[in-house]
């Protein structure tokens, strides 16, 4: 028998006092800002990093191969009669950043094109370099054997294998890679979330029992209902939190392909490539996201806080400081660890045994199943088992964690041990 | 009419193998203060605890306002427990309401009361600052307030005096007195035996979680009689040490409470006395609540 004015009440405050809070505010604002800059600034960084093309010289033995690529690219690739030799001093010397040496049997398909450097080139260069002369040999080779145009052609053409999903419906949904980054993005929110909004639940009960105040508090109302109401409310926080997000993100989705694309003009060589990848991550806001999950999202967030919040809470009451709440937060990070350890082989076969077991136990539900549900469409018998288990789950330890945290508030001053929270569940 | 407000009747709270409170019974009457008085350790918070319905007896029974005790006579009670606390964060205003309202107040009536009391103790001003920034003084006059704001009909106070000035500790006694002659009933629990002695009507004595006497303080003291001798003097207390058959309690360089144990003669202390120092005082008086206490105590470990 739940008193429900009170638990209103305790919700009400719980809920209120955070929200009007500097650390949720910051936070909200922040993390937003934080995804932008992950966004973005990768992007960034190879459009500003593209600034200075480095100059390599091309010693060719063929005659052939360095016009080419000089014709191609002067700006990178520079002709030169120096002796390999002479080159290898110059850069030593430190006045050159790399040669090409290419062998006249090049272009009888033997022999290896060589690239020296000082050692302070990218991988990017190096396989840009590679593919220029790849592509370079292979072109003069079919000049030379007059090769007819279809068969460049087809030689240049790639094939494109399209990945679509057919539901039990009929319907048939492109799949992309799309979703899969989708899924990660979602495990690693919850993860997040579960740590966070842990953390607030656990200094919350600290809290009230270093300033004493939660005696007072359960003179007026049971222990039980302080616990629920601090749950609820963190809770009700935590959706909100995610609807602003929500909200900003789809806002922010909109805009970040165009807001990329401007950043690539396409002026050199350079940057052409880079263009393609802003028209890829432009693509990622198309294809769209399917209310189940939205859903299956939003309900695995909370339960996995639901569960969480219990333990964490547990922990808070049987400790004074955080310092000494290490200890026993061990088991609760493992458990938390433990799914994100495994996202990478349940993304890769989500269909797989491991993964339906893995992602139907209540303590990795919250991360792997929201993966699962990103990439393909899981049985409604596995989401609705799993929902239960869940509920079941923060049921018993909601209770549990309310026998440990009644007794738990009024103990000061020594940290309590595994075996005492275990004496306390058994207390009258 | 209810006479007793509070009734414990063979209350057993155990935490292991330590037995807290043990088999105690008594009751307190409406109207009346009562003091819950004990060494550290006695079991009185322990008392408190399952009064509020924070705790349960492992067995017994506790009747507050004639119902048993838990969440429904919560409401009833006002606690100030002996650990003070309350948000740091949250307004004085607000965290009153709230507090107020938790024991079941609407929330137009708790403001009303909140401001008659915050204005009673001059800290009206306080009420939009968060209770962090006010001093400890201040801290407790909120909690106090938030103690009494509902209107309870028995009040609990746990070590109301500790951490209070010399002023502060004046005005509460007015208050607690105020507050029974407006037909509250107060329970207070304390270890400073001396603070009881001009505020109680019963004492409740507890030493290791057993209640060893109990019963109107005035009456407890008239049947000791008048066997305890304060003597003030000036000279040399040493020859305090030589008297046989006695029992001295508050002794300090000019005064001293002495107990007269079986066969002492009061006439022979005062000569003895005067062959010693210069005596300024010398009355026959009823025995102190600590001088009751230390009696009762070593007589239940003799038995």
């Amino acid at each position: 028998m739940i008193q429900k004015e009170k638990l209103l009440l305790i919700i009400k405050r719980e809920y209120l006092t955070r929200l009007k809070s500097k650390v949720f505010i910051i936070s909200t604002i922040l993390a937003p800002v934080v995804m932008i800059l992950l966004l973005v600034l990768p992007a960034l960084v190879v459009t500003m990093s593209g600034d200075r093309v480095r100059q390599f010289y091309v010693f060719d033995e063929t005659g052939a191969v360095g016009q080419e690529l000089v014709a191609a690219d002067s700006v990178r690739y520079r002709l030169t009669d120096t002796v390999p030799d002479s080159l290898r001093q110059a850069l030593i010397r430190g006045e050159i950043e790399g040669f090409l040496v290419i062998p006249h049997e090049l272009l009888d398909g033997e022999g290896r094109a060589l690239f020296f450097h000082g050692g302070t080139v990218g991988m990017t260069v190096t396989s840009r370099i590679r593919s220029d002369v790849q592509r370079t040999v292979r072109d003069i080779r079919l000049d030379r054997l007059d090769t007819p145009a279809e068969v460049r052609q087809v030689l240049a053409d790639r094939v494109q294998t399209e990945h679509l999903t057919i539901s039990a419906e009929g319907e048939e949904t492109a799949h992309s890679e799309f979703y899969m980054v989708l899924g990660f993005i979602m495990g690693f929110i919850i993860y997040g979330a579960m740590f966070g909004y842990g953390a607030v639940i656990m200094r919350s009960v600290m809290e009230e029992k270093t300033s004493r105040i939660v005696e007072v508090i359960a003179s007026a109302v049971r222990p039980f209902e302080l616990l629920m109401g601090k749950v609820a409310g963190v809770a009700l926080l935590g959706l909100t939190q995610f609807t602003i997000w929500a909200v900003s993100g789809a806002m922010l989705l909109a805009v970040a392909g165009p807001l990329i694309s401007f950043f690539y003009t396409p002026a050199t060589p350079e940057t052409v490539n880079a263009a393609e990848s802003a028209a890829e991550v432009a693509a990622f806001s198309i294809p769209p996201i399917g209310p189940m999950i939205w859903i299956g999202f939003v309900l695995f967030f909370l339960l996995g806080f639901l569960i969480y919040s219990a333990l964490f809470a547990a922990v808070g009451s049987a400790v004074d400081q955080e310092s000494d709440s290490q200890q026993l937060q061990i088991p609760i990070i493992m458990l938390i660890i433990v799914p994100i350890m495994f996202l990478m082989p349940v993304s890769d076969d989500p269909a797989s045994t491991l993964s339906i077991v893995l992602s139907m136990v209540p303590f990795f539900a919250p991360i792997l199943m929201p993966v699962r549900m990103a990439v393909l469409q899981i049985p409604f018998w596995q989401f609705g088992l799993t929902i239960l288990l869940m509920i079941l789950t923060f049921v018993v330890l909601i209770w549990l964690s309310a026998r440990i945290y009644r007794t738990g508030i009024l103990m000061y001053g020594k940290k309590a041990t595994f075996r005492e929270l275990l004496k306390w569940m058994r207390e009258k | 009419m209810i006479d007793s407000i509070v009734e414990f009747q063979g209350v057993t709270k155990q935490f292991g193998d330590y037995r807290a409170v043990d088999n105690v019974s008594f009751e307190v009457k409406v109207g009346r203060i009562f003091g819950l008085l004990g060494p550290n350790g006695a079991g009185k918070t322990t008392s408190i605890r399952m009064l509020t319905s924070i705790l349960k007896p492992d067995s017994g029974a506790i009747k507050v306002f004639g119902i048993t005790a838990g969440p429904m006579t919560q409401s009833r009670l006002g606690y100030l427990p002996e650990e003070r606390g309350l948000y740091k964060k949250m307004k004085v205003g607000e965290q009153l309401v709230y507090l107020a309202r938790l024991r079941g107040l609407t929330r137009d009536d708790a403001r009303k009361r909140i401001r008659y009391w915050l204005e009673r103790f001059g800290a009206y001003d306080w009420i939009g600052q968060e209770v962090g920034e006010l001093s400890k003084g201040m801290q407790q006059k909120i909690q106090f307030v938030a103690t009494i704001a509902h209107d309870p009909g028995c009040l609990i106070f746990d070590e109301p005096f500790s951490g209070l000035d010399p002023i502060n500790s004046e005005v509460l006694k007015e208050v607690i007195l105020e507050l029974r002659d407006s037909g509250k009933t107060i329970f207070f629990a304390t270890h400073r035996m001396e603070q009881v002695e001009q505020l109680c009507d019963d004492i409740a004595l507890f030493n290791k979680g057993k209640l060893i006497l109990n019963g109107d303080l005035g009456q407890i003291r008239a049947s000791y009689g008048q066997n305890s001798i304060h003597l003030r003097f000036a000279g040399d207390s040493r020859f305090l040490s030589g008297l046989k058959n006695v029992r001295i309690n508050n002794r300090s360089t000019n005064f001293a409470e002495i107990r007269l144990l079986d066969g002492a003669d009061d006439q022979a202390i005062l000569q003895e006395a005067q062959k010693n120092v210069r005596v300024l005082g010398f009355e026959l008086v009823q025995p102190s609540i600590q001088e009751i206490f230390i009696d009762s105590v070593s007589r239940e470990v003799s038995q």
